[in-house]
């Protein structure tokens, strides 16, 4: 019976952090101040399954698998036109209100236009220069999931 | 009792056997990858690496690339930078080896996609490296494009992928 248990505990496992909550550990400086390299943290890849990825979400960009992704934070949705004036971020030449941005800047970059499966995403740290930020569209299939925690 | 030993012991032939028949017989996306593992293995060298090593992985590295091969690489702040034919890429890896402190080199997530002739390979990965001592490392997602001529697999075409446009 307690093989029959830990073996039950042991498949919700695997498929609990292979299918639904993907553990990751934080790595570079690109999201500071709200994440530090070092913390770690879950991806839920359930996220989307009922509505589409909204501004402001933490989310986990995949490159050619998820052994290795980008976390930004998505400030353009899909057919909006996103740009930096002064280190002021623009949607639709509309300013967009980032209290979670703590380091001024002084970016003037774009305007970039999202299609129709692209969503904008950026690193909350701006405290760098704009050139060494990985940042830009991304393609909603890329979205792997959002920030649990 | 008996018939549960059997039926383990059937399960275990039957994995051995897959496994062997793998080994023996691998799948061209096997041996593509493979390759890949092989040039990571190749290009990366640790800090301490002589000048006999480096030397060695500098002939080795061209063996790789077809003679027509061609890199491209979009850098954000250099732009486009391309090496075209061997000798052009040979000439970089001479350079890489005698300045880079050291190197390691990782493709993660390699999906290898074969044409229907089993003669070209699409390969989809994210290159992992590090130099020298350093803890940081850098990230870019890559495509591959093999040809199998003269029985060995050559990379034709690199190329680095966008992942944020």
């Amino acid at each position: 019976m307690t093989l029959v248990r830990i073996a039950v505990l042991v498949v919700t496992c695997f498929i609990t952090f292979k299918f639904v909550l993907l553990p990751i550990r934080v790595e570079g400086i690109s999201m500071e101040p709200t994440y530090h390299t070092g913390q770690v943290n879950f991806i839920n890849r359930l996220a989307y399954l009922h509505h589409e990825p909204q501004r402001g979400d933490i989310v986990s960009v995949r490159l050619a698998g998820d052994s290795i992704m980008f976390m930004k934070r998505i400030i353009g949705l899909p057919g909006e036109t996103v740009s930096f004036h002064e280190g002021q971020t623009f949607i639709n030449g509309q300013p967009l209100d980032e209290p979670y941005v703590k380091n001024p800047c002084s970016w003037e970059a774009g305007p970039f236009v999202c299609s129709a499966n692209e969503y904008y995403v950026v690193g909350d740290n701006r405290n760098m220069p704009f050139k060494f930020h990985t940042q830009g569209r991304a393609e909603r299939e890329r979205i792997v999931g959002k920030l649990f925690l | 009792m008996k018939l549960v030993s059997r039926l383990v012991l059937l399960a275990a032939v039957i994995t051995l056997g897959w496994w062997l028949w793998g080994v023996c017989f691998p799948s061209v996306e096997k041996v593509v990858a493979k390759r890949m593992a092989s040039l990571a293995k190749t290009v990366s060298f640790s800090a301490d690496a002589g000048n006999v090593t480096r030397l060695a992985k500098a002939s080795d590295f061209p063996g790789y690339f077809s003679v027509d091969a061609e890199i491209s690489v979009d850098d954000p702040e250099l732009g486009v930078h391309t090496l075209s034919g061997r000798d052009e890429i040979r000439d970089a890896g001479n350079g890489g080896f005698a300045v880079l402190p050291g190197l390691k080199v990782t493709f993660l997530d390699t999906t290898v996609t074969v044409g229907p002739d089993k003669q070209v390979a699409d390969v989809s990965c994210t290159l992992r490296v590090v130099v020298g001592n350093d803890k940081d490392y850098g990230v870019q997602e890559m495509h591959f494009q093999l040809k199998k001529i003269d029985g060995d697999w050559l990379i034709t075409r690199a190329e680095t992928v966008k992942t944020l446009r």
